[in-house]
């Protein structure tokens, strides 16, 4: 992270040094000059990204990549979606009205079936390896595309379930200033919100209010005693750390006090509006969700790791229909309002919407009607954005056991992702270990058909 | 020969990169009898010899040594981990000894008996220190993270009491019981509970002979090992090899393929297997050191305790070198060798004679931490100012001017709660608070917070949700409320004080110096003035929130 920015002298020397080989090789991909004459295209088109994060691995089988009339199949029936011959589960309903705009790919083949290892390695792209923080996907993301005069901060993580891997929701070697703002996080959800209850606090930034007993006036001039003290510590003490602390208090201050910080208040919205989405963690951040893409941020994630709250909830191993299908009456709600809204608001092609989670379960149902871990072959989904949508890529076995067509890494999707939002995925961050790395791993290709 | 001893690895390999630069591989040794053992004030003037040289050579002036209330509040944040009491820098500041400053240096190591410093200071803030090293924040990939920090807490904990020399240390990290039970898997191990506790490095290495093999050469040897692992190097077909020969000294600690488990789960552990198969391949090496030689095994040997006696061996510089460097940028926030873990040919030393002298020293001086920590601290380099005088100072790694340092989450929860007088659950650090059950204090929710997965102290960063906790928390609400806070309230009913004497109060107990006089007249005049409300106590209210909020407050300087 700037490990050798605050030496000017070296550092340029060295980064040129080390990086010149990478640069030069990456350019021979072709794919950066056709995101270039893309954007070239609309350049006032702002792209972004909303990630639905499915904590604890949810079945492809019972969702995407259904296979009815065979053993694996289970009981839930599929529907046709706007796209002709794409189809999916029945419990997803509104989702499927954007058939048209999805392509789901059914030939995701990973090799970790851990839940923190697979984390980690679907949200950076990498395995963990040694001392390397690698970056999660928001943070490579928003580094590229974001605004940085935009009020708000330009990568919001909404209602994250950590525990898995703490490491794989942060900025890593790209430091805190590319971190997530985190609203709705595993410590606020330990209080109770009740089972049908929704806590109206739960997606508020913390402390971004004034403590009740100080006064507004006396807020304003606290601010101004403080721009006086950093101004003659910082003028005699040059250096990232004092830098990166007033930068972090200007953008603390924008955001609580222009209309920025409004963003975060739902009550803003209709009633009506609001139980469309759903009166619960995650219909209620996917409309928070939708507020803030309006608002220019570049990339939002929104966690369902259960009917109520965070959890695992997607880690079906014991009574997995029941379970999936109260899940998708979470998310069809939800995922399927965000996207109506976009639409309605000429959103929808330029925000990509992806669907993962750790990786699949498995098709054949086990004894407790469950399904287990799964990487051989599972599903994601991206829709809008500006894609081609109404398309399947790749294909599993007749049972799901295993691709037959079409095999796509880690890299290879989440090349695509960024791509799809006009970054370039062999552009290298340096990390904290002092050599290049980036953004998709080295190998990865992105999926040609559906960009 | 010392120096010609790592000779066979210096040439050649791209990836395996050196903590010793090409220099001080090509330069010959003085080889002229036996080196004298100095002491560590005597180590503190040839450090500062060798870096006048590099100032003189820049034609650098170098900035003003830092006065005594700056030294105190930065000799206390980095050895006993918090910012001083302003008892004790009442009485550094009046103490009329011209050595004072060694004599708290050596108070606070708990090498000179003291009624203000407990040993357990330092112990405590060294604690977290090397921990951050063996199983570094940035394990947050792996669930049990803060578990492994807990555990390593306290098998360091005991060793860094003894003052175990740094040999010692990595001796006894590299041949501890990687798992809580041997064999059936229900018999505790025999290693006594703290001793056990040192499994967490091996955990948090996943238990894979590989990884430990990579973090051991890093740490220990300065030597980055990491991409030979994977990579087939096209110019030197020899260092993946080489990377799985040292592997294969851990091929014990687990069966290759297995999975990895559960914390403390036995798997199979073999102390005498020296076998690894190179992973996507079907060739079986054997341990050998990273000098291409092989070891002598006898029959039934601990394969790790060659390799430990072998890493540790004072004829081994890389060891002593690796070890003074990283100890160096603890306290300069910059390396010798910078970044400290990626020393190459491409990123020589700044200094190598002097990583030199102190490696050698370190090691004529039995390894002993305190006496490196010593002899840095009583250097004219760690003591000057961080205020810029002159342009030519802009070199960080010249050391003409102090820079910088982010704290450690502990450093500034330990700190806040002295400045402020109640913080909540922080009496608990620096110990147990991480990932114990029953967290939900606020001490712990700040901790989260402010972990920065950041190695390098200058380059620390603040986020935003920092920046709001430290404005609108409750920590801050409490702290700058006239009800319930406990230094400000103290200050404010304090009615033999006048403003500025109010006002110095809380400039001493935050910034641990008084106000500078432009400083005075801003503040005296707005707190006298009552602010917007006419009130002079919200207004000295506002002072504190200021202080509190302030680079001076968070940074280490």
């Amino acid at each position: 992270m700037f490990r050798k920015s605050d030496l000017p002298h070296l550092s340029r020397r060295e980064w040129l040094k080390l990086s010149a080989a990478g640069f030069a090789a990456s350019s021979s991909s072709g794919w950066i000059e056709r995101v270039a004459a893309e954007t070239a295209k609309s350049p006032q088109r702002k792209k972004a990204v909303i990630l639905l994060w499915m904590n604890g691995g949810p079945t492809q089988t019972d969702t995407f990549d259904m296979k009815p009339g065979h053993a694996n199949g289970g009981p839930f029936k599929e529907v046709q979606t706007s796209a002709p011959g794409l189809k999916i589960c029945e419990h997803l309903p509104t989702v499927a009205k954007f058939g048209d705009k999805m392509a789901v790919v059914r030939s995701m083949s990973t090799k970790e079936g851990d839940h923190g290892r697979a984390t980690f390695l679907m949200r950076t792209g990498y395995l963990p390896q040694g001392p390397i923080q690698y970056p999660t996907l928001g943070s490579l993301v928003s580094k590229e595309i974001g605004n940085p005069d935009n009020p708000l901060p330009n990568f919001v993580s909404i209602a994250p379930y950590r525990q898995f891997s703490p490491a794989a929701f942060n900025s890593g070697f790209l430091g805190p200033q590319y971190a997530p703002l985190v609203v709705g996080d595993a410590l606020q959800q330990f209080q109770p919100q009740g089972q049908a209850g929704y806590n109206e606090n739960a997606l508020k930034v913390q402390d971004l209010d004034l403590p009740a007993d100080v006064d507004p006036r006396h807020a304003d001039a606290r601010i101004d005693l403080l721009k006086d003290m950093e101004d003659d510590f910082v003028k005699a003490r040059p250096g990232v750390a004092a830098r990166s602390h007033q930068t972090a208090y200007e953008r603390a201050v924008k955001l609580m006090k222009t209309a920025a910080g409004k963003a975060f208040n739902l009550e803003e919205e209709k009633d009506s509006v609001r139980d469309k989405y759903g009166k619960n963690l995650f219909g209620q951040g996917c409309l928070l969700a939708r507020r803030l893409v309006e608002r220019g941020v570049p990339f939002v994630e929104v966690t369902l790791g259960g009917i109520v709250g965070g959890g695992f909830g997607w880690d079906t191993h014991a009574n997995n229909f029941d379970q999936v299908k109260g899940l998708c009456g979470v998310l069809d709600p939800a995922w399927g309002q965000l996207m109506t809204d976009l639409k309605e608001r000429g959103l929808l092609d330029s925000t990509l919407i992806v669907w993962m989670g750790e990786f699949g379960r498995t098709p054949v149902i086990n004894q407790s009607r469950g399904r287990d871990h799964y990487p051989n072959a599972w599903a994601t989904v991206m829709v809008g954005g500006g894609i081609k949508g109404g398309q399947a890529v790749g294909k599993t076995s007749a049972g799901g056991e295993t691709v037959e067509e079409r095999p796509v890494s880690v890299g290879d999707f989440l090349a695509t992702v960024v791509a799809a939002v006009g970054v370039d995925p062999t552009k290298q961050n340096n990390s904290n270990v002092g050599r290049p790395i980036r953004i998709a791993e080295p190998t990865a290709k992105v999926i040609k058909e559906v960009l | 020969m010392r120096f010609r001893w790592f000779g066979a690895l210096g040439t050649g390999l791209c990836c395996l990169s050196l903590l010793a630069s090409g220099a001080s591989l090509r330069a010959a040794p003085k080889e002229a009898g036996p080196e004298k053992v100095l002491d560590a004030y005597a180590l503190a003037t040839r450090i500062d010899a060798h870096i006048k040289v590099k100032w003189d050579q820049n034609k650098v002036t170098p900035t003003r040594p830092a006065d005594d209330a700056e030294f105190l509040r930065r000799i206390s944040l980095d050895l006993i981990g918090r910012i001083p009491t302003v008892t004790e820098l009442h009485d550094f500041l009046d103490g009329p000894s011209p050595d004072k400053r060694r004599k708290v240096i050596e108070e606070m190591l708990g090498l000179r008996p003291s009624v203000k410093y407990a040993v357990h200071g330092y112990v405590g803030h060294f604690t977290v220190v090397w921990r951050d090293l063996l199983v570094p924040q940035g394990l947050g990939n792996n669930q049990f993270a803060p578990q492994f920090a807990q555990q390593m807490e306290s098998w360091l904990t005991k060793r860094i009491l003894d003052n175990a020399g740094y040999d010692t240390l990595v001796r006894d990290l590299l041949t501890a019981e990687p798992y809580g039970n041997r064999g059936s898997g229900r018999q505790p191990g025999p290693v006594n509970p703290a001793d056990r506790s040192a499994i967490a490095f091996y955990q948090a290495n996943e238990n894979k002979p590989e990884n430990v093999a990579a973090t051991v050469s890093r740490l220990f040897l300065g030597v980055k090992l990491e991409c030979a692992q994977c990579h087939d190097h096209p110019f030197n077909r020899y260092s993946r090899s080489q990377f799985w020969e040292l592997a294969a000294f851990f091929s014990g600690l687990t069966p290759q393929g297995a999975r990895p488990r559960q914390p403390g789960a036995f798997q199979g552990f073999d102390p005498t297997r020296k076998q690894i198969k190179i992973v996507g391949t079907e060739r079986v090496v054997e341990a050998k050191f990273l000098d291409g030689k092989a070891p002598k095994f006898e029959e039934g040997a601990d394969v790790r305790t060659v390799l430990a006696d072998w890493i540790v061996a004072p004829e081994n510089p890389y060891f002593s070198k690796a070890a003074v460097n990283y100890v160096w940028a603890q306290f300069f926030g910059v390396g010798i060798t910078d970044p400290v873990d990626e020393p190459s040919d491409d990123n020589p030393p700044s200094h190598p004679e002097l990583l030199d002298e102190l490696a050698r020293q370190f090691a004529l001086n039995k390894y002993d931490l305190k006496y490196l920590i010593k002899a840095i601290t009583a250097s004219r380099a760690y003591q000057l100012s961080s205020v810029l005088t002159h342009p030519t100072q802009q070199d960080a790694r010249l050391f003409a001017v102090v820079q910088l340092k982010g704290m450690a989450p502990e450093q500034l929860l330990r700190s806040l709660n002295l400045a402020v007088g109640n913080l909540e659950g922080a009496s608990r650090f620096p110990q147990g608070f991480r990932g114990r059950p029953g967290f939900n204090t606020m001490a712990f929710e700040l901790r989260n917070k402010f972990a920065n997965y950041s190695d390098k102290k200058t380059a620390y960063q603040t986020s935003i949700l920092q920046a709001l906790a430290l404005m609108n928390g409750k920590l801050t609400a409490d702290a700058t409320s006239l009800t319930r806070s406990g230094t400000l309230a103290a200050v404010a009913n304090s009615h033999f004080l006048d403003t500025e004497g109010k006002l110095n109060a809380l400039f001493l107990a935050t910034l641990s110096r008084k106000m500078k006089p432009n400083e005075a007249a801003r503040l005296v005049r707005y707190v006298d003035g009552g602010g917007p409300s006419k009130d002079n106590d919200k207004a000295l209210a506002d002072v504190f929130w200021t202080l509190l909020n302030s680079s001076e407050f968070i940074l280490n300087h």
